[in-house]
């Protein structure tokens, strides 16, 4: 029974997707709590998944019973499982505050959309994660697209038409040069299946070099573009920042993950690093990597508002995990998959607490900031240990994944790496302090600093504190996690 | 459009078209077209309907209520047949080994499941199509 878990969760989040529009004339909170119950019933079962495969190994499943060469696989294993439990975990900690702060900007009727289009989302990423086939991976990425391109537009004004126009037209770019380079390993190899792909590649690498080597490119420069890696992020700033906000909590700390995920499966499993490193592919991500991680926070600092911020932000978070991907050793993975976790925590907590003052204030610009943590004490507490954990503050999960990344560097011979890296903690510390120094330092009412209860309601704030707690928690005691990534990359590689 | 000449010619038009949408649908496995085109001609039928006698009417025949569930529906018959493959001989979808029937090959009843899952994506497309149209010409004059 446990091998049909996966399919199991993707039928689930599809029949939710279909139920809510049957159920549009009930009360809009049954369309929740069920979406709510649906979504702990995955987590569960994916928890059972996670252990069998830890306890037993991986598994393929085969769609029809038909052979892998002709059908449909899902492969099961503990980098897919693993990372489809952590973005289910914080899905079901971002949905929880979303049931009460839809309203961001949303229309009324539109509630139930938005939670047609996030459960076909979780059905996309789900299905990114578990298949073992390159053709579906494009056929999962298109629903991505659509799904997230209907999201930023949820709200109906003019920036958001604007930004998710862009973000099609760049996206759709991506998608046909990903789609391209399967045609082109399709003509080398005849097969669509990574595990198969990746056999013939290795024995024709030498017969026909220029295909693999064309293919490798158009794929890369397809998932860089939605990944956000950083020539090619100019779509993201505008695309995040107007999205109702949890959803850019979704799309910020997720969606641009998921992506890094099949550039991890591409680079390792599909062509295998010796090929990548013998066409020198990984300096070119290094550079990429650190470029993006001194030119996203740069661009970051000259913003006013605090969520377009956050998305420059992004793309230098990027920067480090594409960074630690290059490295290409153990070290390396384990650091970018620890801060894959880490950021995604991090700028979940930072997008859900900026929403709460957006929600209670109306306001998201940094000079509105001053005095905030006087009046939401909680919520600005959680921000300000989320920014420092970008900058990398000991005590938070962004210093071990910092330090790792640090050491990864040294142990690859690439110690000038660590300059880069500090630099760019700097330039972080440059753009958040301010808004900190605003919030707990200045005060609007001098003498006026007694803690009140948070005028937010409590389904939001409860989040909030636990991706507060989660962070500290990782930054504390990282090394279980680790560990499990440690086992992650050394299959990978 | 109020021409008695063309409400009397779609009047007559209409089913055959249905019907050769049908005809299309069930014969997916055996000949070209499928679920998807068949599904297209009997959504183009209904939208050649609004043309003519108005979105009123059209609404009528076809309410938004009976459109959600046509497109919520469709898929899950979909999914639904898929999940007998998984509960009889446990991978999702299978087709002949759990038990559809075989038939004799170039006929209507064969190809096991196949047939009903057009169904499935022939109801889909055709809601799908006159919903988009009733939505942009909602659109249009709001």
């Amino acid at each position: 029974m446990i091998i049909q878990i996966p399919v199991i969760s993707l039928v689930f989040f599809l029949l939710m997707a279909l139920i809510v529009p049957l159920f549009k004339r009930r009360n809009f909170a049954v369309t929740t709590t069920l979406g709510l119950i649906v979504l702990l019933i995955v987590w569960v079962l994916t928890v059972v998944l996670v252990r069998d495969v830890y306890l037993n190994g991986p598994f393929t499943y085969a769609f029809g019973n038909h052979e892998s060469f002709i059908g449909l696989e899902l492969l099961v294993n503990l980098f897919s499982a693993g990372f489809a439990l952590f973005m289910l975990s914080l899905i079901i900690i971002i949905y929880v505050y979303s049931t009460s702060d839809a309203t961001e900007g949303i229309a009324e009727k539109e509630y139930g959309r938005y939670y047609i289009l996030l459960f076909i989302l979780l059905f996309a990423m789900f299905g990114i994660l578990y298949t073992n086939d390159l053709f579906n991976t494009y056929v999962f990425m298109e629903i991505l697209s659509i799904t997230t391109v209907s999201i930023i537009s949820i709200k109906r004004k003019k920036e958001n038409y604007t930004a998710s126009f862009r973000y099609v037209m760049l996206n759709e770019v991506g998608s046909l040069s990903y789609l391209f380079g399967v045609a082109l390993l399709f003509m080398v190899t005849g097969h669509t299946n990574i595990d198969l792909v990746a056999a013939s590649i290795q024995s024709s690498f030498d017969d026909y070099t220029a295909n693999i080597v064309t293919a490798l490119g158009f794929m890369l420069t397809g998932i860089g573009i939605k990944a956000a890696i950083f020539p090619f992020h100019i779509w993201l700033p505008d695309a995040h920042s107007t999205a109702p906000t949890s959803s850019s909590a979704i799309l910020s700390g997720l969606v641009v993950k998921l992506y890094i995920l099949i550039m991890i499966k591409m680079l390792f499993r599909l062509f295998g690093f010796d090929i990548v490193s013998a066409m020198n592919i990984h300096i070119v991500l290094m550079m990429i990597g650190a470029f993006g991680m001194i030119m996203g926070s740069v661009f970051a600092i000259g913003q006013t508002d605090v969520k377009r911020m956050l998305g420059y932000s992004s793309i230098a978070q990027v920067g480090y995990i594409v960074l630690g991907i290059s490295l290409g050793t153990v070290l390396g993975l384990q650091a970018a998959f620890f801060h894959v976790l880490s950021h995604g925590l991090m700028k979940a907590a930072l997008f859900l607490s900026v929403g709460a003052v957006i929600y209670h204030k109306g306001v998201r610009k940094v000079k509105d900031f001053n005095g905030m943590a006087s009046e939401m004490p909680v919520v600005m507490t959680v921000f300000g240990l989320a920014a420092l954990g970008m900058i990398g503050i000991p005590l938070t999960s962004g210093f071990i994944s910092k330090l790792n990344l640090g050491l990864a560097s040294l142990d690859a011979n690439q110690g000038y790496l660590i300059i880069i890296i500090i630099v760019s903690g700097l330039l972080n510390a440059l753009y958040y302090l301010p808004i900190l120094i605003a919030a707990f330092l200045k005060s609007n009412k001098p003498g006026d600093l007694g803690l009140k209860v948070e005028p937010i309601p409590r389904l939001m704030m409860v989040p909030i504190v636990v991706l507060g707690l989660l962070i500290v928690y990782f930054g504390l005691f990282p090394n279980m996690i680790l560990s499990w990534f440690e086992e992650i990359a050394v299959v990978l590689l | 459009m109020n021409d008695i000449i063309i409400k009397t010619v779609v009047r007559l038009i209409i089913p055959f078209v249905q019907i050769y949408g049908i005809y299309i649908i069930l014969h997916g496995h055996i000949s070209p077209g499928g679920g998807f085109a068949g599904g297209a001609l009997i959504g183009t039928s209904l939208v050649l309907y609004t043309l003519v006698f108005g979105i009123e009417k059209s609404k009528e025949k076809f309410s938004e209520r009976v459109s959600e569930f046509a497109e919520s529906g469709g898929i899950i018959l979909y999914i639904a047949i898929g999940l007998i493959g998984l509960f009889v001989s446990g991978s999702f979808l299978t087709n002949i080994d759990s038990g559809f029937p075989v038939g004799h090959p170039g006929t209507v009843i064969s190809g096991g499941m196949i047939p009903l899952l057009m169904i499935g994506i022939g109801i889909k497309v055709a809601s799908t199509i006159i919903t988009l149209f009733h939505a942009l010409i909602e659109e249009e004059e709001a």
